[in-house]
């Protein structure tokens, strides 16, 4: 098989992991070829809108797995094609030349066995450090099972590694990647997070000391295969914050590619706006120091379709507003519907010098739209409705479009 | 009095000179576009480097390195007010000192932040949309951005592409950026190279036009998102989408 075809191939098993961004590191070129910028860069955009920032492609897609969502699982089939690491690295330096990438995000089945398949993911790596002098973005996928010595050297020429959990749940794992359990995926897990660490003071004390996966791990997880409900999700997340320092946890909203009887149909459309909506949760988590069970709880484990999970806490918590914008603290700010972290730090800064009047809020980024109803302004209420809960909810609702007719 | 420049930040800073120490600009304008009238005179500002380096110290004493940047951003717009916003925001910078870095919503404020925002953003959108061709000799890129971005480029792919000879070229204003492998100049001419066919080349091109198209979700088919990302202007200019057809 060509180069095309194989790209063709390793391309498509790889497009349904969503965590591609090369954020969260500036590294400069030392003589070689290569830097990354921290804010990350998008090169272009596919057909479905979504950004393009790394060559995300499958070492190989043959895979001894069979976990049901997943189209490399070993029962489908499928064209197979394995790439040898110094194609890889090719690709990667060439493309890179070219500026069409801002590195690599590279993913793979499991041939033969975990460990054979994490070797061949360090030989990429190792080409791409030490024989081109590649200093730009790499993220590497950790295949669980392999031993921690691998995982280790690695992880010493990686930006960023992952490990996909992918079911929120044991139960929902058990069922749809039985030969995956959670102690397994979270040993690496942890390894990686206990290394970042001891490594962090080390190079406190030895500044040569080689950087471990600078840029952090993050993690992805399946939206939609399982039951699972937004409150598991967002408390699993919440979890892997604060129990392994993840940089990110992505959601991917499921693209039906297999039939089983625990998979929902094939022609289920992938739940978009839910993973959205998780999306916005996970930046109220990140950002606005929230707790998983102020956005979610037991009574209403699912998050609001209709509103943002920001505005659905305000009109449960109506009590706590309206807010006056000239007093709120920095907290306080970040908690008002249409307030966003750039819009607090404005209004902070600028009442140092002087009152802020209803009239300003708008051009220093305040959405007064949804904001009105949840602030006053030098002691003035703005909402035109008095402030409570039902009639709140029933103003912003979003009004149904009207739906066009099809004439064809 | 109307205050006519060449058309250089330089220029500009010393018509800014002149408006302070002797007499007041009502207005500042490139020469090459200035449209005569009878009722306001007008004067040309030869730009002198000196007098603008005493301009910009200014500023960064007296008021800040984030406002030179600011005002910096926006001489590189399109926007055809620019030197008038920059005049009217540097006075108030001059009476507030740093202070002006605060009031974001001031009208004099107000519209440096939104055009300078415009600038940095096209600037940090071609650091991604920008496509080099091998040439064979050495790298070779083409844009045609709405605003005079092309230098804020230049220190990225210098340090990105150390080690390799490669031009970016502005078609729209003829300028190039050209990097002899460690340091780049700005040139105020650029022919469009002459790129041989090499097979090296266009199979790379298809490699990635063929990933390009492979990578996006049938299911999640969004094109006015698509759109929005990578707008038509930009794509006669993009690989990606000369090969796929999706111009
Ligand atoms: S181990 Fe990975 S590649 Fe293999 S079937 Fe499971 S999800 Fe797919």
């Amino acid at each position: 098989m060509g180069t095309l075809e194989k790209l063709a191939v390793l391309a498509d098993g790889a497009k349904y992991d969503v965590s591609c961004a090369s954020s969260g590191v500036n590294k400069h070129n030392q003589g070689g070829i290569g830097n990354s910028k921290s804010f990350g860069i998008c090169h272009t955009w596919s057909a479905d809108g979504r950004c393009v920032s790394l060559l995300k492609i499958l070492l190989t897609n043959y895979c001894i797995y069979n976990c049901n969502y997943c189209v490399n699982r070993n029962q489908n089939d499928i064209p197979r094609a394995s790439f040898t690491p110094r194609e890889v690295a090719d690709l990667t330096i060439q493309f890179y030349r070219r500026n069409y990438i801002e590195g690599l995000f590279l993913s793979s089945g499991i041939e033969r066995s975990p460990n054979h398949t994490m070797e061949r993911i360090y030989q990429v790596l190792d080409i791409l450090r030490h024989e081109y002098h590649f200093y730009g973005y790499i993220h590497v996928k950790v295949i669980p099972g392999a031993d921690p010595a691998l995982v280790n050297k690695t992880g010493l020429l990686a930006d960023r590694m992952s490990i996909n959990i992918e079911q929120p749940t044991e139960q929902s794992l058990k069922l749809l990647a039985p030969q995956k359990t959670l102690p397994v995926l979270f040993a690496p897990m942890n390894q990686i997070h206990h290394q970042m660490t001891q490594n962090a003071s080390e190079r406190k004390i030895f500044r040569h000391v080689q950087k471990f996966v600078p840029a952090g791990q993050s993690t992805q997880m399946i939206v939609g295969a399982s039951k699972d409900s937004d409150l598991s999700i967002i408390k699993a997340t919440e979890t892997l914050y604060n129990r392994f320092q993840l940089k990110r946890v992505y959601y991917s909203a499921y693209v039906p590619v297999n039939e089983g009887p625990n998979l929902p149909a094939l022609s289920t459309s992938p739940p978009l706006l839910r993973e959205h909506r998780l999306y916005q949760a996970d930046w109220l988590l990140r950002f606005y120091s929230f707790k998983a069970d102020e956005i979610v709880n037991e009574q209403s484990p699912f998050l609001d379709t209709d509103f943002d999970p920001k505005i659905s806490w305000a009109l449960r918590n109506m009590q706590l507003f309206p807010l006056e914008i000239n007093q709120a603290s920095y907290e306080e700010l970040l908690r008002i519907p249409g307030v966003g972290v750039t819009s607090a730090q404005r209004i902070i800064r600028q009442r140092r010098l002087g009152n802020i009047s209803y009239n300003h809020l708008k051009k220093m980024g305040v959405v007064l739209k949804r904001a009105k109803y949840f602030i006053t302004c030098q002691g003035c209420y703005y909402g035109g409705i008095p402030a409570e809960s039902a009639l709140v909810r029933q103003a912003l609702t979003p009004v149904a479009k009207p739906v066009q007719l099809c004439l064809f | 009095m109307d205050y006519l420049y060449d058309g250089s930040f330089d220029g500009l800073l010393t018509s800014i000179y002149y408006s302070y120490y002797e007499q007041k600009a009502h207005g500042i304008y490139p020469e090459a576009s200035y449209q005569f009238n009878m009722f306001t005179p007008s004067t040309v500002i030869q730009s002198d480097p000196v007098l603008a380096a005493r301009v910009y110290d200014a500023i960064d004493r007296k008021i800040s390195v984030y406002s030179l940047m600011q005002i910096y951003y926006v001489y590189l717009s399109n926007n055809p007010a620019k030197e008038n916003l920059i005049l009217k925001y540097l006075q108030l910078g001059f009476q507030l000192g740093p202070k002006i870095d605060s009031i974001h919503s001031h009208p004099e404020v107000l519209p440096i932040r939104q055009t300078a925002k415009k600038v940095s953003f096209e600037a940090e959108r071609f650091l991604g949309l920008l496509r080099f061709t091998d040439t064979g000799s050495y790298l070779y890129a083409v844009l045609e951005p709405d605003h005079n971005i092309l230098i804020l480029l230049a220190d990225h792919f210098a340090d990105r592409l150390a080690g390799e000879r490669f031009i970016i070229h502005d078609k729209k204003r003829n300028l190039a950026i050209i990097c002899n492998k460690k340091e780049w100049y700005l040139s105020d001419s650029s022919e469009e190279a002459a790129i041989p066919d090499s097979e090296t080349e266009q199979f790379y091109q298809e490699l990635w036009a063929k990933y390009f198209t492979r990578i996006s979700i049938e299911n999640r088919k969004n094109k006015k998102l698509q759109s929005h990302f990578v707008p038509q202007r930009y794509r006669h200019n993009l690989v990606e989408f000369r090969k796929s057809e999706l111009l």
